[in-house]
């Protein structure tokens, strides 16, 4: 993660960090529950993108956060952000919790988001799902379908772990958020739901809702990943990412060249 | 117990017919084969009306020893003229198949006749690699990832992509969707650990072939503690077992075909340096313990004997594998000789068929 550069962006009040590398059309990435983690499929967005990873406040070394009450809050106050940084139009990528951040974000300036990326979204959640576990152990099992395969993980001080998960508990709402859900219509941005086929933190059989419910979504499924997608197959989640990214709806025309000899 | 009867499509071959996998095609009589497909039709009715649960159809290709290259186009065939009986495809060659087109086709059978199949997925025998140009190294992983699209593709409400290792699509909503939700009746096939795992995973039957009690018994037994693992227990029905059986009006009949049988060469041998160089690329393994292909060798016996002896057999084959689906032919695949074999069918289905049922 050499090429990431770290940065600091005032907004609502906060003093947000973030991690930036590469050049080309701004990519916005608001993480999951347990905070920024920068990954392979990060510096590989950034070979074609300007990534702004955000630490959204509260999260990892940053003040406790007691004044955000609500989901549409953080997604103001990360809209706020990048317009500190000068993000005018950017493409928006959630991961799990994130992406909830991310729908509020792109509902309440649409004319700001030109695509949406929603990686394992927890946005909709099966009726009774249990919040992120908080044992380092047990969140590596559902984060990764082979825990054993990653570096690894730094150790969280247990009083940053306590303080996330506190705004985590506040803001990640209910399973089913009526008052998102009945929103989600009036989406503009194109969407890209992409789930594991191996997460067992959100059942990718969740996936079908967010197609039900956003006007222009796409739904693909990472085969034999877990929860952390991008960690777990970054090559195939940034080629898909990318393309849609890219060609927005047309990135269901296949460009493979299947010619074996001229 | 339930029993099969696993149809290859009889093709009589001439005895100068070269013997060699692959087998020139030159040698194919047209008339031959035609043959051979109605007689598939009147040996289902003849099964059936022994009593015969179902009726499992292969995939092989490039020579006469079995003669169905397309499982689903042999149980359309089948179950087209021929009522009742459940027809199990044993199955579609995952690793050389698209599997958005194996899901679709099982999808329309299973809608034509709801109920009336039952489908196994399986990487298949090692010289089918040779088939449609498949890579040994790859053949396993395509076969879970393949198998994995189907169940998906089967179950999936909403249009959607796959980004695989080996398979990518950016469009997938199969119509027809088939009527069992989330999906028909569905074995993974194979002694593997991979296997095992798939179908403990994915609340799947297993079907084991063709090896003694104690390796069946080995593959079974990893698949039920997979399935411990994942929470859930496999009946009797949830075991297919594709096996050799011989079986006489005596004791001593079926021991002395036995004794014949020892020196049988494979019908269609692959030459031994491609057999070689084959198993050398093959990774196979049973319940997770490594063991080499078979690459041309003809498949051992599993039952022998006359009525009452191969009655106690498949009890102990129901206590040690735990089956509660034996599937046999009776004569060895490549045999043309049907009349035999019809014999055969009906001694199990008068003498051992009634007093199996209870096992």
């Amino acid at each position: 993660m050499g090429t990431f550069r770290e940065g600091f962006v005032e907004a609502d009040g906060f003093r947000i960090r973030y991690m930036e590398a590469g050049d080309g059309p701004a990519l916005a990435h608001l993480h999951g529950a347990g905070g920024l983690r920068l990954s392979p499929a990060h510096d590989l967005l950034a070979k074609q993108y300007r990534v702004v990873a955000f630490e959204m406040p509260g999260f990892g070394a940053s003040a406790e956060n007691t004044k955000t009450q609500s989901m549409p809050e953080l997604a103001a106050t990360m809209a706020a952000a990048a317009d500190q940084l000068g993000l005018d139009r950017f493409n928006l990528m959630g991961t799990s919790f994130g992406s909830k951040t991310a729908l509020w974000l792109a509902l309440q300036r649409p004319e700001r988001v030109l695509g949406l990326v929603l990686e394992s979204p927890a946005a909709i959640r099966p009726e009774g799902a249990a919040p992120p576990p908080s044992s380092p152990e047990e969140l590596a099992r559902r984060l990764y379908a082979y825990p054993e395969r990653q570096p690894p993980a730094p150790p969280v001080d247990p009083a940053i772990r306590a303080r996330t998960q506190k705004l985590v508990a506040r803001l990640r709402g209910p399973d089913r958020d009526r008052d998102l859900e009945t929103q989600l219509s009036q989406l503009k941005a194109p969407a890209l739901v992409v789930f594991g086929t191996r997460d067992t933190m959100i059942p990718p059989e969740m996936g079908h809702f967010y197609k039900e419910l956003i006007p222009n979504c796409h739904l693909i499924f990472v085969y034999d990943a877990g929860h952390a997608i991008d960690a777990e197959r970054p090559e195939a989640f940034v080629e898909v990412v990318g393309d849609f990214l890219e060609r927005h709806e047309a990135f269901v025309i296949s460009r493979t060249e299947t010619v074996i000899h001229p | 117990m339930k029993v099969s009867f696993f149809e290859t499509g009889r093709y009589p071959v001439n005895s100068d017919a070269p013997r060699e996998w692959p087998v020139p095609s030159a040698a194919y009589d047209p008339e031959t084969g035609a043959k051979a497909y109605r007689a598939m039709v009147e040996r289902a009715r003849f099964v059936q009306k022994l009593g015969f649960d179902w009726i499992s159809l292969s995939e092989h290709h490039y020579s006469p020893r079995i003669l169905t290259p397309s499982p689903p186009l042999s149980a359309a065939h089948l179950a087209s003229q021929v009522d009742g009986i459940k027809i199990a495809l044993l199955g579609p060659i995952v690793p050389v198949s698209n599997p958005i087109r194996v899901a679709e086709e099982l999808a329309m059978l299973d809608t034509m006749q709801p109920g009336r199949f039952v489908f196994g997925l399986l990487r298949g025998t090692t010289n089918e690699y040779l088939s449609y140009d498949l890579n040994p190294k790859e053949a396993r992983e395509r076969t879970d990832e393949g198998m994995e699209l189907i169940l998906k593709a089967w179950a999936e409400p909403q249009p959607f992509g796959w980004q695989g290792r080996y398979f990518q699509y950016r469009t997938v909503s199969i119509w027809p969707r088939p009527p069992q939700s989330p999906r028909p009746e569905t074995y993974a096939l194979g002694v593997s650990a991979e296997a095992s795992e798939f179908a403990a995973r994915h609340h799947l039957g297993l079907g084991v072939s063709y090896g003694s009690f104690d390796l069946m018994a080995q593959a079974t037994g990893y698949y039920r503690e997979r399935c411990a693992e994942y929470g859930w227990e496999p009946g009797p029905d949830d075991i297919i077992y594709r096996c050799n059986m011989i079986l006489g009006e005596t004791d001593e009949e079926a021991d002395a075909a036995l004794e014949r049988r020892k020196s049988a060469q494979a019908p269609f041998p692959i030459a031994a340096n491609l057999a070689k160089a084959l198993i050398d690329q093959d990774r196979r393994n049973v319940g997770g313990a490594a063991r080499p292909a078979n690459v041309g060798r003809v498949l051992p016996i599993s039952f022998c004997g006359g009525p009452e002896r191969v009655i106690k057999q498949l009890r102990q084959a129901r206590e040690q594998i735990g089956v509660g689906v034996i599937d046999i032919s009776l004569t060895d695949p490549g045999s043309g000789d049907t009349g035999a074999m019809m014999e055969k069918l009906e001694l199990f289905g008068k003498k051992v068929l009634p007093h199996i049922r209870e096992v």
